[in-house]
């Protein structure tokens, strides 16, 4: 797993992103199209890629990808 | 009211409150879960019986059959509601929501009646869901498997009718109970808000459910075979 991956699977589940115009400094809850359906999509997402599962209160307690790309990485080696 | 019944799923929110219901409304019950820890601390007046098994295996099926009495009423409380949008729907989820959702009840109804448990006249009752009728992000697995169960029933109604048992549906809206504390832990709380604001009589408690159960397990619903009845706060109107 990557930080440049797990981007690129971020962008994919959101839909709405151009890919390649997100980066680890990119606040994601301020993204126009985050919203509910991308907050169950992208824990939906983090389940069935990473076989992480994540709530959507974890998703509130980062900001940027590189935070979250941390937090997801701690539970896969958890 | 009286009978002798069997409630599957009794370790849950809502098959907790129904299996505790029932013995004031006259019934005997006859508990069964999964988990015998939860299922031994579960302390409910006019329990006849704890039955422990695993229903997802031709074993536990068998086990349970074998222990469970001669039975005037069953009810389905047991379910899984995996919620994943379909473009990362796990299979493992989806099998295994039909599975516990839609195949076990009848391979459990087909176990106990070929066992000949299901006393004539006897009435059988599945907790389905409003999802069955109604679109949702998410619960394309979950709505499939209780769409199915419902659609089983009719069949299954139709097919018990000339013994005089009867077999209908719950089709309960969104209550505080186990299966929503998923739906929590993974939508926001706006969505869950909105969600919320769609019950003209608010979030429901599993104990508003109990008593539709219990007046389809009697004789009051004689005449009554082959129905989903939602218990929903008006979320379907």
């Amino acid at each position: 797993m990557s930080l440049t991956q797990f981007i690129e699977d971020f962008e994919e589940a959101v839909e709405d992103v151009e890919a390649g115009t997100l980066n680890g400094a990119t606040n994601y809850r301020q993204l126009e199209p985050w919203d509910s359906l991308a907050v169950l999509t992208v824990i939906a997402m983090l389940d069935a890629d990473y076989g992480v599962r994540l709530k959507a209160d974890d998703l509130k307690s980062c900001e940027t990808l590189e935070a979250l790309y941390a937090l997801v990485q701690t539970k896969v080696s958890s | 009211m009286s009978g002798s019944i069997l409630v599957i799923g009794a370790t849950g929110s809502i098959g907790g409150a129904i299996a505790s219901h029932l013995p004031t409304d006259g019934f005997e019950v006859t508990l069964s879960g999964r988990s015998a820890e939860k299922l031994n601390i579960l302390s409910i007046d006019g329990a006849e019986q704890k039955i422990v098994a695993d229903l997802s295996t031709e074993e536990g099926r068998q086990a349970l059959v074998a222990s469970s009495p001669e039975l005037d009423g069953v009810v389905f409380a047991a379910g899984v509601a995996p919620l994943a949008p379909v473009r990362y729907l796990k299979e493992v989820d989806l099998e295994a929501c039909f599975q516990l959702n839609a195949c076990m009840p009848l391979l459990l109804v087909r176990d106990l009646l070929k066992a000949k448990k299901i006393n004539k006249g006897a009435s059988i009752v599945f907790l389905s869901s409003v999802s069955a009728s109604k679109g949702a992000v998410g619960y394309a697995a979950y709505s499939g498997s209780k769409a199915a169960l419902e659609a089983s029933a009719r069949c299954l109604a139709v097919e018990l009718a000339p013994k005089g048992i009867r077999v209908n549906c719950i089709a309960p809206g969104m209550v505080e109970s186990d299966m929503s504390d998923g739906f929590a832990e993974n939508a926001s709380a706006d969505a869950l808000e909105a969600h919320a604001k769609a019950y003209p009589l608010g979030v429901g408690r599993p104990q508003d459910v109990v008593g539709a159960v219990s007046f389809l397990l009697s004789d009051a619903s004689r005449w009554i075979t082959g129905v989903t009845l939602p218990v929903d706060g008006g979320f379907t109107i």
